[in-house]
């Protein structure tokens, strides 16, 4: 991994400008890839800043996914362990920090839905509290990606806004909302699909400009 | 296996594929065009992004008070074994041992019912392996892959209960799992590590709860999804 291959510290990472040279002390915010290497090379400082970064949005996430506040706790707690533990498996090829992070938190809290009692909340009440937010603990190029979606994922039919946010959120299959929506697997499969390539099409619109 | 797929249906599958919610041998088809397919790689590649990025869209929460010093102590531990203390190089033969004799016993399914002279004697071996762990019964269940049976894995209920996991001598990479067990009331209970697959060809553990509450084995992947699978049918197979 590109990252992993450098082994440096990630404050090293840090160039020194003309004010450090002169001794005069210049807060600059690391990568989340420089914490990510902090973190898996057990780093304290680096582990305390990546934990600072990203926890208020894998516990949102995770709340948001389980509905309770000690269950969401076990689940981000668990989620920075296997972060931890699996650092040096991340590529960023295959996407931002971020998105890693959170898959695993997405991934560790569907593993805790008891399917049997399970309750799916209303998926649409997630893009309802995503209204407007600010987004203060996020550095500008991963707001602008994902806020590319906002609007068009609002602007989605309701049926496949939905059918989207179970799998993506909840890790619903397309056979699962079948059965719970009681519609047929082929209609599901085709508003996951619609939904997808809508705003696969936005942010392909992005990176053209 | 099923029939090979073209580049129209994996683009078909592709959403469902970048969510990871693709199922069973359709997946496993398309994986294997993916193989050798860039085209469909690359879709499939930006379709995972936007689900990247759609995560990022769930509402922020700030944690509980504490949450971060919790974390970070957790950070400066070894790898947790929280409630299990896995089976000893003694322990684990015995539990094949006993494995062994029971699964030979079960294997005659109705034979403890039956009265013939060796099918008693088969239920007395059965109840003579139980009475040395003040145990109640014992049963075994197909351990589950993405492609089929991979292996077996045998529960003994006594004082304490465990599990023992035998794999196919035919899963050749090695990999290391986290260990969890789903109870019958919806809890999920962490046993800690597992390395299994090449020369590992078993693994074993004391389980933190009876073995009659436990409903389901899974072998967790670095990605945090069930990699393997093991489910016990009922609580006791002999009630």
């Amino acid at each position: 991994m590109e990252v992993r291959s450098k082994q440096q510290s990630p404050r090293a990472a840090v160039p020194v400008g003309p004010l450090e040279a002169v001794g005069v002390a210049v807060v600059r915010k690391l990568s989340d890839e420089s914490l990510l290497v902090g973190l898996g090379s057990g780093d304290p400082d680096a582990a305390a800043d990546f934990v600072r970064r990203f926890q208020r949005r894998v516990f949102g996430l995770t709340f948001s996914i389980l509905r309770d506040r000690a269950a969401a706790e076990e689940a981000a707690q668990e989620s920075f362990l296997r972060a931890w533990r699996h650092a040096s498996t991340y590529d960023p090829r295959r996407g931002t920090v971020a998105g890693w992070l959170l898959t695993i938190a997405r991934n560790v809290s569907i593993n805790m839905l008891p399917t049997r009692r399970f309750d799916p909340v209303d998926p649409e009440l997630i893009v309802a509290l995503e209204a407007r937010r600010p987004h203060q603990d996020r550095i500008a190029a991963q707001v602008v990606d994902s806020e590319l979606l906002r609007e068009p994922l609002a602007r989605l039919p309701g049926n496949q806004r939905r059918a989207l946010v179970l799998a993506v959120f909840y890790g619903f299959t397309a056979r699962e909302i079948s059965e719970l929506d009681g519609v047929p697997l082929g209609t599901v499969k085709t508003r996951i699909r619609s939904a997808m390539l809508k705003l696969r099409s936005q942010l392909r619109v992005s990176d053209d400009r | 296996m099923t029939a090979e797929m073209g580049c129209e249906q994996v683009r078909e599958l592709a959403p469902e594929l970048a969510l990871g919610i693709a199922e069973g041998e359709e997946r496993d088809a398309a994986l294997r065009h993916l193989d050798g397919c860039g085209g469909c790689r690359q879709l499939v590649s930006e379709l995972s992004s936007v689900g990247d990025e759609l995560l990022q869209l769930a509402p922020v929460h700030d944690p509980p008070a504490g949450f971060e010093s919790r974390v970070l102590a957790g950070l400066t531990e070894p790898p947790r074994r929280r409630s299990i203390q896995p089976l000893t190089r003694r322990w684990q033969w015995l539990a094949i041992a006993a494995a062994a004799v029971v699964l030979a016993a079960t294997l005659s399914a109705g034979s403890v019912l039956l009265a013939t002279a060796g099918d008693r004697r088969l239920a007395a071996s059965y109840q003579a392996v139980l009475s040395q762990g003040q145990g109640a019964y014992f049963v075994a269940a197909p351990l589950q892959g993405t492609r089929g049976r991979v292996g077996t894995v045998f529960g003994y209920q006594g004082q304490p209960s465990w599990v023992m996991v035998t794999l196919q001598s035919s899963i050749r990479e090695e990999g290391r799992f986290q260990v969890q067990v789903v109870t019958r009331d919806g809890r999920y209970l962490s046993l800690g590590d597992a390395v299994l697959g090449g020369a590992k060809g078993t693994w074993g553990g004391q389980l933190p709860v009876d073995l009659s509450a436990v409903h389901e084995l899974r072998f967790m992947g670095s990605d945090g999804r069930p990699t393997l699978t093991a489910t016990f049918a009922t609580a006791n197979p002999w009630d």
